[in-house]
């Protein structure tokens, strides 16, 4: 009887989450992979064609390579000022500042603000009208009266590195902090003892130490840079065109503008897989750095 | 000698920090001034300070009221932000309860495929929002038809007249989805939370005649409170800035969450020609989080710490 009641208390508790999370994200996730294989309108009988849609790709200069392109650009060209900033930041507040708290606090805000939000701000910033601050800046300070229009598609992908670093620099600086403040304080003691330097320090303890985390951070970067989609989609108005597609925004076109179900999943199925080898490589060099201590 | 490089690396420290504090800072304060100005004044200098500072007055004090009534009325910020508060409170409540029964269940009881169901959760930490958009929009319209197909009769037969129900272009839709796709995140913390309390206090309450439901939600839900707060926290914003799936299911302008509305009145040509609005309504759309941000920023900072070194 007790155990009846059990089974019944275990059934009524997993049973309505599981079956949500069944039908909204497993099934659609099978689904996916089946849409990638086909060529479908959305309308008619879709149409088996196998792994074409991903063989396209290789070919396809118009759009998919300049998109993969994008993707890699606003994740390494930003990553690498995000990752030196937020080291550098973290650093200098894990070894004893004063206002440590007011930084931290400061530097993580515009991460929680919503990525529409943030492109719109930016926009404003960049824009060619007399609304905008770095024209205005550029004509009051260095006399261009001609305003540029930083968010055209040409240089859209340029403009919005300094976004991505102003948004993202504060989550990995508090990340890395709390990898820092992790590390017992004798490790520091007995490396200065040795007499190494601030500089050494952070290279020998630091970082080794932290190197989890660090890896995590890369992670991190990587599927963001994927996943990209809001800004562009706000800064082009919501037709983004060769020179600015990721594969977010491409996948949105292909699916409900030109009604490429088919093509256009086998996009979303490539960015899972990519974000699945990113995580996997992580984890090897986690666990390979793990052990060496 | 040392003494002067310490104190020369500690200016250097301290100029770093704090130019880039301006430079984090100085944005949104530019937003959060330029709000209460005119068009006209933002044209004449982006940068200057809005009348309703430098001189003070009743004038000055109605730019700002203008700004925000033609934000929140005119363009329907009113709207926006009150589906934002429904479609995310709900979502919360439904998030929160689910996901603490299938993680108290998954951490506290020995049954056949636990394993597997811990797994399928968990492996939905890795799956991206954009793989499963698509099927859903298709599963969507499938769903619809035949929930219509089946409840049409009765309701004629009922004289209700003739019946369609649709998931797109609904709030209960979207929350659904929002629902589903944030379990795997709030199972696996909560899971590990209600792994790190003591198992007595489950067999203490069972003791005390306690059956399994009501030492759940008598006992172990309050108790469960700490990790409660985490999830909800990171939940909300998450869900309170989410774009793709809005843009995918909400279409009509009354149905809007603030990002889509915010989005929608960015794309249009006519905030041109009046700035101060979309100043103040991006204010409206960033005061929320900021909000939730600086009264809980602790915990939120702790809950990332934590879920990237477990992670």
């Amino acid at each position: 009887m007790k155990q009846r009641n059990q089974t019944m208390f275990i059934l009524s508790f997993l049973g309505p989450p599981f079956l949500i999370y069944a039908l909204f994200v497993l099934v659609p996730t099978v689904n996916a992979f089946r849409y990638s294989l086909t060529k479908w309108d959305g309308l008619s009988a879709p149409a088996f064609v196998g792994l074409h849609n991903f063989a396209t790709f290789v070919s396809s200069r118009s759009d998919f390579i300049p998109a993969i392109k994008h993707n890699l650009f606003l994740t390494f060209v930003p990553g690498v000022f995000i990752l030196t900033l937020a080291l550098t930041f973290a650093n200098l507040i894990h070894h004893k500042v004063k206002g440590a708290r007011l930084f931290r606090v400061a530097f993580f805000f515009p991460n929680i603000i919503s990525a529409v939000a943030v492109a719109l701000l930016w926009l404003l910033i960049y824009s060619p009208t007399k609304v905008g601050m770095l024209n205005h800046f550029r004509s009051a300070f260095l006399h261009q009266n001609q305003p540029v229009a930083f968010t055209q598609s040409s240089t859209l992908l340029w403009a919005l590195v300094p976004m991505i670093v102003w948004t993202a620099t504060g989550f990995y600086m508090v990340l890395f902090l709390a990898a820092m403040e992790n590390i017992p304080e004798s490790y520091y003691e007995a490396a200065r003892l040795d007499g190494a330097s601030p500089w050494n320090l952070f290279w020998s303890v630091t970082i080794p130490l932290m190197w989890e985390v660090l890896t995590t951070g890369v992670v991190f970067l990587v599927i963001g840079g994927l996943k990209f989609f809001d800004a562009i989609w706000i800064m082009e108005n919501g037709r983004p065109k060769t020179p600015t597609h990721t594969l977010s925004t491409l996948m949105y076109q292909k699916v409900f503008e030109q009604y490429e179900i088919g093509q256009g999943t086998s996009i979303a199925v490539l960015l899972f897989i990519l974000v699945l080898i990113a995580t996997l490589i992580s984890q090897r060099l986690m666990r390979r750095e793990a052990l060496e201590y | 000698m040392q003494n002067l490089t310490t104190r020369t690396f500690a200016s250097i420290k301290y100029l770093l920090l704090s130019a880039y504090l301006v430079a984090v800072i100085f944005p949104m304060v530019w937003v959060l001034y330029t709000s209460a100005k005119s068009t006209q004044e933002i044209y004449k200098n982006p940068l200057g300070l809005p009348a309703f500072i430098t001189s003070p007055g009743s004038k000055s004090f109605g730019t700002l009221i203008q700004n925000y009534r033609a934000a929140w009325y005119g363009s329907h910020f009113s709207s926006y932000f009150f589906n934002s508060v429904k479609v995310v409170s709900i979502s919360l409540a439904l998030i929160l309860l689910l996901g603490s029964m299938a993680a108290y269940v998954l951490a506290r009881f020995e049954f056949k495929g636990k394993g597997l169901i811990y797994v399928l959760f968990m492996s939905g930490l890795l799956i991206p929002m954009q793989l499963i958009l698509i099927p859903l929009f298709f599963q969507f319209s499938a769903i619809g038809e035949s929930l219509t197909a089946l409840l049409a009769p009765s309701a004629r037969a009922l004289g209700l007249g003739e019946l369609t129900i649709s998931l797109h272009d609904t709030h209960f839709g979207l929350i659904l989805i929002y629902v589903a796709a944030s379990l795997p995140f709030t199972v696996f913390v909560l899971t590990s939370f209600f792994k790190s309390l003591p198992g007595e206090l489950r067999e203490a309450a069972m003791l005390d005649g306690a059956g399994e439901y009501r030492t759940f939600f008598s006992v172990m839900m309050p108790i469960g409170k700490p990790g409660l707060v985490t999830v909800a926290i990171f939940n909300f914003l998450g869900l309170w800035n989410e774009y793709l799936f809005g843009l995918v299911f909400l279409n009509s302008d009354r149905l809007k969450t603030l990002p889509l509305g915010l989005a929608s009145i960015s794309m249009q040509a006519q905030y041109k020609s009046d700035f101060g609005l979309l100043f103040a309504g991006l204010v409206i759309s960033m005061a929320p989080s900021l909000i939730v941000y600086l009264f809980l920023q602790e915990k939120l900072t702790k809950g990332i710490t934590v879920g990237a070194l477990k992670g």
